[in-house]
């Protein structure tokens, strides 16, 4: 059952890449490279978090780092820039729930008027922001640090 | 922590109405959009304008920096609205300016980028200040800018023919409207599936995103209005299109349908790159980017709130 979660996980984590890469118009032929990135990264993730009780902070940094990590290989196989592929790929794992969480924590928080229910959802509110922004920030620079550390390879992948 | 439920109890007896309305609205600005459909070659225009730049024969160097300056800030402008990162437009123009026997310096504002060209000897100068227009992120033409830069550095090519071969790139049409519609759909319907969402929730995530992206593009590409009015509109048409799994008590998962109805406008790839400036030491550019990046983020909130209060959804 878990093998089949992951699959289905890996193939809607592909979906996701290729439309929102779309958005962005990336390369039609770098669509695989960006739907292979999505898949095992969000697959990543998941076992991190669901068998290794990891939290989403750290496991995302650690799917970031491999999607970074694969982008320049692939970006040489495509001859396409190692962002045009990393980028869309890191899309599917942002924290969307996390980020709804935090405005409907927001909205409560202002409809009360009770301070033990104001503190509350206020807290909710703090812990949700707080979880979105710092996974988005590890994403972020998980991505970044193997474009950064393999700088002289990762731009040469156009020529 | 707990999580919040929502009630479906106080919501308006008419928000079947508004959510039939918003499709209707949408429907109906598509068919507009179609029936005045008018092909204006902006690209075409812009470039022919843009050409005039370069018809300078005089062969002093004043004149080869003023030539070749104006060509690589048009370059880095161009690359920085398609969403390229400062340091890969440093690069890039670098390996320009050596081919032509220069070096450059590049400073990136909000809305300006300088651009600043030596010769060999940093004897003479020439600087230029690019407006950068707000584009649509566009990795395609950044990739073919990019193998541009590294063609005219590796086969010593000529300037006329580099403008030429970067104006024929910058009037490349993007992919399909359509093609990017259905895919932007597919992708948050996924999107729904991966935080939990069952299959009625993923269609209604899909109808939604569509309705809603479609605004976006036509309100904003087609009719000119300011993209933050846009993205609360396209988040409140999305968010209420997204309520219908409450609204008609439809699948098992309307929490998640209505959270992942807006997640098409988050502006993921613009704050990424915000973070690649931040790594590479422009900060000006990065606090431009990640400002851009968080209005967007703060509009389509409040587009999302929008969308709630107009049915009066009340969460528990």
């Amino acid at each position: 059952m878990i093998i089949i979660d992951l699959l289905e996980n890996s193939l809607f984590a592909g979906i996701a890449a290729i439309g929102f890469g779309s958005i962005s118009n990336i390369p039609l032929k770098s669509f695989p490279g960006c739907a292979l990135l999505a898949a095992i990264a969000h697959t990543s993730r998941l076992v991190l978090m669901q068998l290794c009780a990891w939290n989403i902070i750290m496991a995302s940094f650690v799917a970031a780092i491999s999607i970074g990590l694969l982008s320049i290989p692939l970006a040489k196989f495509w001859r396409c820039p190692a962002e045009a592929l990393s980028f869309p790929a890191l899309l599917p794992m942002i924290p969307g729930m996390y980020a709804y969480r935090a405005v409907q924590s927001l909205l409560i928080c202002l409809q009360n008027k009770e301070e033990i229910s104001f503190e509350h959802y206020f807290n909710l509110f703090n812990y949700n922001c707080m979880i979105c922004f710092l996974t988005m920030l590890m994403m972020a620079v998980g991505v970044l640090l193997p474009i950064f550390i393999f700088r002289s390879s990762s731009f040469s992948v156009t020529r | 922590m707990d999580n919040i439920t929502t009630s479906n109890d106080a919501i308006f007896d008419f928000a079947p109405y508004i959510i039939v309305l918003c499709i209707i609205l949408t429907v109906s600005i598509a068919v507009f959009d179609l029936l005045r459909k008018k092909k204006k070659d902006k690209q075409t225009s812009e470039n022919s304008c843009q050409n005039d730049y370069y018809t300078i024969d005089n062969k002093d160097i004043h004149s080869y920096l003023k030539k070749v300056c104006l060509f690589l800030s048009r370059y880095a402008s161009k690359l920085i609205q398609y969403g390229a990162t400062t340091i890969r437009i440093e690069k890039n123009i670098g390996r320009i300016a050596e081919r032509f026997d220069t070096v450059v310096e590049m400073g990136v504002l909000p809305q300006h980028i300088m651009v600043t060209l030596w010769d060999k000897e940093h004897l003479h100068s020439y600087s230029n200040n690019e407006i950068i227009k707000s584009q649509g992120v566009d990795f395609d033409k950044n990739t073919l800018l990019s193998k541009l830069s590294w063609e005219i550095h590796d086969n010593r090519m000529e300037l006329d023919e580099a403008i030429k071969r970067f104006d024929d790139i910058t009037a490349r049409p993007r992919l399909n409207d359509w093609t990017v519609l259905i895919l932007t759909g597919l992708a948050n319907g996924s999107f729904c599936r991966l935080f939990g969402g069952d299959f009625i929730s993923m269609v209604i995530v899909f109808v939604a995103t569509i309705c809603g992206f479609y605004l976006k593009n036509s309100l904003h590409g087609k009719h000119g209005w300011d993209i933050r009015l846009v993205t609360i509109i396209s988040g409140c048409i999305a968010t209420i299109i997204a309520s219908s799994c409450y609204v008609f008590g439809w699948g098992e998962t309307p929490d998640i349908a209505l959270g992942t109805g807006v997640l098409y406008l988050v502006p993921g790839v613009l704050f990424i790159n915000s973070i690649n400036d931040l790594i590479n030491g422009h900060h000006i550019c990065f606090i431009s980017r990640f400002i851009n990046a968080t209005i967007i983020t703060i509009c389509l909130s409040l587009g999302l709130c929008l969308g709630l209060i107009i049915l009066n959804i009340k969460f528990l």
